[in-house]
């Protein structure tokens, strides 16, 4: 029961929260945003195993966010009409507007829930794997993104050097934080001529290892679609279902 | 459409998705903050950097495609690095990288000069403006500040995605490590530019 989210196939959890997230898009009321997101965070309680307190730090920016949407749509909001509930530095606020700001902030809330849950439960190599066996992803794109993915800490390591490789030379960082944004240039330029560099090394190793990117029907890792994800998917519509019926029904 | 590809313009691409994918969440993470002070309007004037691997990628590789799968791979990274943002990513990186690749499309892929890069920007912050107004529930804002934000994320996306983009692509060709490549050849004349 607690890895049911783990095991999902990637691609249809992938597609599952997609469609969700343009289904919910369609709703501006507060109900249907908030049950939706209450239904997910059930879902991740009973159904995952996740680090919640890491949870708890990736979601606070958003909590930031959500408050950002929450005030700029009760002082910029489209004007609804409805009853005016209180009046604030010449601001008028009536309800429906009220209602609008919530649901908005909910929704943030709501789609960061739902993007978390697929980045904590979702393997990034078995999310390739099976992107090119179910969505008929190229192989040749789908490995040429596993080759950047790989090389991430190499990046990581030859920004450090880049860097240092500066101060030894002497040149200075600025102070202020817009000087040091047009510095940018000095590490980006450096970085990305080793990229192509080692782009060009990459494809020919893969070449001459005798990978060409051909369509093929049999993989070393076969990635499937099993009952755990036609039971998942059912799950999610549930949940899905009640939000948007829940929703208006109770707004 | 991958057929006239060469496996190095893909890796490059998926390797140039990885250095701005880490910028381009370095952004999300400071836009999010901004956001709490000043609301929506905060992302809107950092719009540009998240189109501007659209417009490197195919200002230096110069094929169908290059804008729409560079986006979309470097949002693919951004997913497979980990973030709060998801899969969601990936859904408004296919369509940046679409509104770039229908302005690149319009020139017939045969101009790369700064107005076709400029307009490719533009084409990413019109497609990804469409996007935003119905996930994001512009719908609920007043008119006049929809029109604000789209004003300010056009500039973004022909000034920072455009011209910045043009001006990375140009230093770069400058070191020297872009031979093979089809702007070094247009650069000697054998294509036009």
């Amino acid at each position: 029961m607690r890895n049911l989210l783990h095991e999902m196939n990637p691609s249809v959890k992938f597609l599952l929260i997609t469609l969700s997230m343009l289904a919910i898009a369609f709703f501006f009321n507060p109900w249907t945003p908030l049950l939706f997101w209450a239904g997910i965070i059930l879902l991740q309680l009973t159904m995952s195993r996740i680090n919640w307190k890491l949870w708890l730090l990736f979601m606070l920016p958003f909590f930031i966010g959500a408050f950002g949407y929450l005030w700029t749509t009760v002082v910029f909001g489209a004007d609804t009409g409805g009853t005016v509930i209180w009046s604030f530095a010449g601001i008028d606020v009536t309800d429906e507007q009220w209602a609008r700001a919530l649901s908005l902030a909910f929704r943030v809330m709501a789609f960061s829930t739902l993007s978390l849950l697929f980045a904590f439960t979702t393997d990034p190599v078995k999310f390739i794997l099976s992107l090119m066996q179910q969505l008929k992803l190229s192989p040749k794109l789908a490995y040429g993104i596993m080759v950047g993915y790989q090389f991430l800490p190499v990046m990581k390591d030859e920004f450090t050097q880049i860097q240092q490789a500066h101060r030894l030379r002497g040149a200075e960082m600025k102070k202020r934080s817009w000087q040091r944004l047009l510095e940018m240039r000095r590490v980006l330029i450096p970085m990305l001529a080793g990229a192509v560099r080692k782009a060009e090394r990459s494809a020919f190793a893969m070449e001459a290892r005798g990978f060409t990117g051909e369509p093929r029907s049999a993989y070393y890792r076969p990635v499937r679609i099993g009952r755990i994800d036609f039971l998942m998917s059912g799950v999610f519509f549930l949940i899905l279902l009640i939000s948007c019926v829940g929703g208006s029904w109770l707004s | 459409m991958l057929k006239s590809w060469k496996l190095k313009e893909v890796v490059l691409m998926s390797l140039f998705a990885v250095v701005f994918g880490i910028i381009y969440l370095l952004f999300v993470h400071a836009a999010n903050i901004w956001a709490a002070v000043i609301g929506p309007l905060a992302y809107e004037w950092m719009f540009g950097i998240w189109f501007i691997v659209s417009i490197i990628c195919m200002y230096i590789i110069r094929k169908p495609g290059a804008a729409f799968m560079s986006e979309t791979m470097a949002a693919a990274i951004e997913v497979l690095i980990g973030n709060a943002m998801g899969p969601r990513l990936i859904l408004s990186g296919v369509i940046q990288g679409l509104g770039a690749e229908a302005a690149f499309a319009l020139t017939g892929y045969k101009h790369f000069n700064i107005l076709v890069l400029m307009l490719a920007g533009i084409g990413s912050a019109v497609f990804s403006f469409v996007y935003s107004y119905f996930i994001s529930g512009y719908a609920a804002l007043d008119p006049s500040f929809v029109a604000l934000m789209f004003t300010i994320r056009v500039l973004s996306g022909a000034i920072i995605a455009g011209i910045g983009g043009k001006y990375i692509g140009d230093a770069l060709l400058a070191t020297g490590s872009l031979r093979g490549y089809a702007i070094a050849r247009a650069k000697k004349g054998d294509v036009n530019a």
